[in-house]
């Protein structure tokens, strides 16, 4: 039986900080992460990873069966390598078939290996794996969907929600849904879940596409939601506004305006404020009114801070991207296309905060601080966790360490800048 | 030419608005001196520029006093210059 790779390439740190403590593969778009789409097209496949070495005691963790980080196990079977950036939708490549590789852009989407070609390379890591079979097989070039850059995600969001409905095969109003609450639009395009809630006054309008409320949430007074959207298991939507394109969940707490976003689970933003096309990472907090531009007064493209420059979005449209457990108080202000990294501490002063914050600092009046230090951060961390009944564990600290170090530089010079002498 | 002491001194009353002639060796940032949480970072950060010093966060913000943070500049100052 041919074994399934699902392997990051290089370009993981084009999407950092939000690949920071996760593989590329565990970004979502649409309803679930990369990964999920990966393994749902190959149910039953034995499946092994490659990722950075430094995550893999964390990712262990979430596939304690699974080979990680094994070369050895190339040479033992066929093999169907899969990016962990492509975004599979319905229609993957096939399991069987000759031996090929798929290339966008130059980048190895998949790879259909035989066990004897595999034996014959000799690679000290997964980038040289590639690089030996791409020697050996005929490659095709394909196009199609290889996440790049956060604002892809974002770009597909709405889209893969639409996909993702259909795949899931559900609609219709399972849960409770108040005769005072209403769908502005098809009802078929609606699926609340058995344990989930629409309180009254609040309206579900699918004119423009699918409306998901998953297990165990609940849609509090005067919400509006608009389709495609998913609201994730054990989500509360406070009266809130969430526009088209937003995908959000488990388990957070969002208020006032959300558009074209993707909210990782644990993540509050309670409040008032907007928030357009943007993406956020696990445990993040916006204090109340925080809110981001998504749009230039120029209308013109947007750049953004990335592997340590700015780039090209080639959008109009781009928002803030947030690192986890990144906190910021009430009336903070993100400029359009803003990367904050994780663990930061953001005290809005008025003005607009700089396009770049780097990881495990603090921005206030202007400046950036080192604030109460590394061990400080992880005792906030699990004091937030805790209100979740969850916890960081010994290797999350490990990774968040290794981060801390691996951020050193750029922290430093920000630090830096800040200082008169 | 100005001591450390009184460097120090200048610092704290400039962050904290408070006049230097209140300020002694035995000042208590947040009980003395009301020092906010936020302004215990801005302080930290306002030393390593006066002196040209790089301070461990974490150790610097145990310290609870002025005379105390006298001490611990000059530390930092003759490991680090």
């Amino acid at each position: 039986m041919r074994r399934l790779c699902v392997f990051e390439d290089e370009k993981y740190c084009n999407l950092y900080p939000l690949t920071f403590l996760r593989p590329v593969f565990e970004l979502k778009c649409g309803c679930t992460s990369l990964l999920d789409k990966i393994l749902r097209n190959y149910k039953g496949a034995e499946v092994c990873f490659f990722v950075r070495d430094y995550l893999s005691p964390t990712f262990k963790k979430k596939f304690p069966t699974a080979p990680i980080n094994d070369l050895g196990i190339l040479g033992n079977s066929d093999l169907l390598l899969i990016n962990g950036r492509w975004l599979v939708v319905d229609s993957a490549v096939e399991m069987s078939g000759p031996e090929e590789i798929g290339l966008c852009d130059g980048d190895v989407v998949y790879a259909r290996v035989n066990r004897k070609t595999a034996a014959l390379c000799s690679a000290d890591n997964i980038q040289i794996f590639l690089e030996q079979i791409k020697s050996k097989i005929k490659t095709r070039s394909i196009s199609t969907d290889l996440i790049s850059y956060p604002w892809d995600l974002i770009n597909h969001n709405g889209r893969i929600i639409e996909q993702d409905f259909n795949s899931l095969g559900k609609s219709g109003i399972e849960g409770k849904f108040s005769s005072f609450s209403t769908v502005y639009g098809e009802e078929d395009l609606v699926w609340v879940a058995q344990s989930a809630e629409v309180q009254p006054f609040v309206v579900i309008d699918t004119t423009h596409g699918p409306v998901i409320i998953d297990e165990g949430a609940t849609i509090f007074p005067y919400s509006r939601i608009e389709g495609p959207s998913y609201i994730g298991r054990e989500t509360y939507i406070y009266g809130a506004n969430v526009r088209e394109g937003t995908a959000i969940g488990p388990m957070c707490r969002i208020g006032g305006e959300v558009e074209e976003s993707i909210i990782h689970g644990y993540t509050n933003k309670y409040h008032e404020g907007f928030l357009g096309h943007s993406y956020l990472a696990e445990w993040v907090n916006l204090g109340a009114l925080t809110t981001n531009s998504d749009l230039k007064n120029d209308y013109s493209q947007v750049q953004v801070y990335i592997r340590g420059g700015l780039t090209d979005s080639n959008e109009t449209k781009v928002g803030c991207y947030i690192g986890d457990h990144t906190k910021t108080s009430i009336g903070t202000f993100f400029n359009t296309g803003t990367v904050v990294g994780i663990m930061c501490n953001l005290v809005g002063s008025g003005g607009i905060l700089p396009k770049f914050v780097p990881s495990f600092v603090w921005f206030l009046n202007n400046r950036f601080y080192k604030g109460y230090g590394f061990n400080a951060m992880l005792n906030t961390a699990r004091a937030v966790m805790a209100r979740r009944n969850r916890s960081l564990s010994d290797e999350d600290v490990e990774l968040m360490r290794f981060i801390h170090t691996l951020t050193k530089e750029e922290r430093q010079t920000a630090l830096k800048k800040g200082r008169k002498t | 030419m100005t001591s450390i002491e009184e460097r120090v001194k200048k610092v704290v009353s400039r962050l904290l608005g408070i006049n230097e002639s209140q300020i002694t060796d035995d000042s208590n940032f947040v009980r003395d001196l009301g020092a906010e949480s936020i302004q215990s970072i801005e302080l930290v950060a306002a030393f390593e520029e006066e002196f040209d010093i790089e301070m461990d966060e974490e150790a610097a913000l145990q310290v609870k006093t002025v005379g105390k943070a006298m001490e611990f500049i000059k530390k930092d100052i003759a490991e680090q210059h």
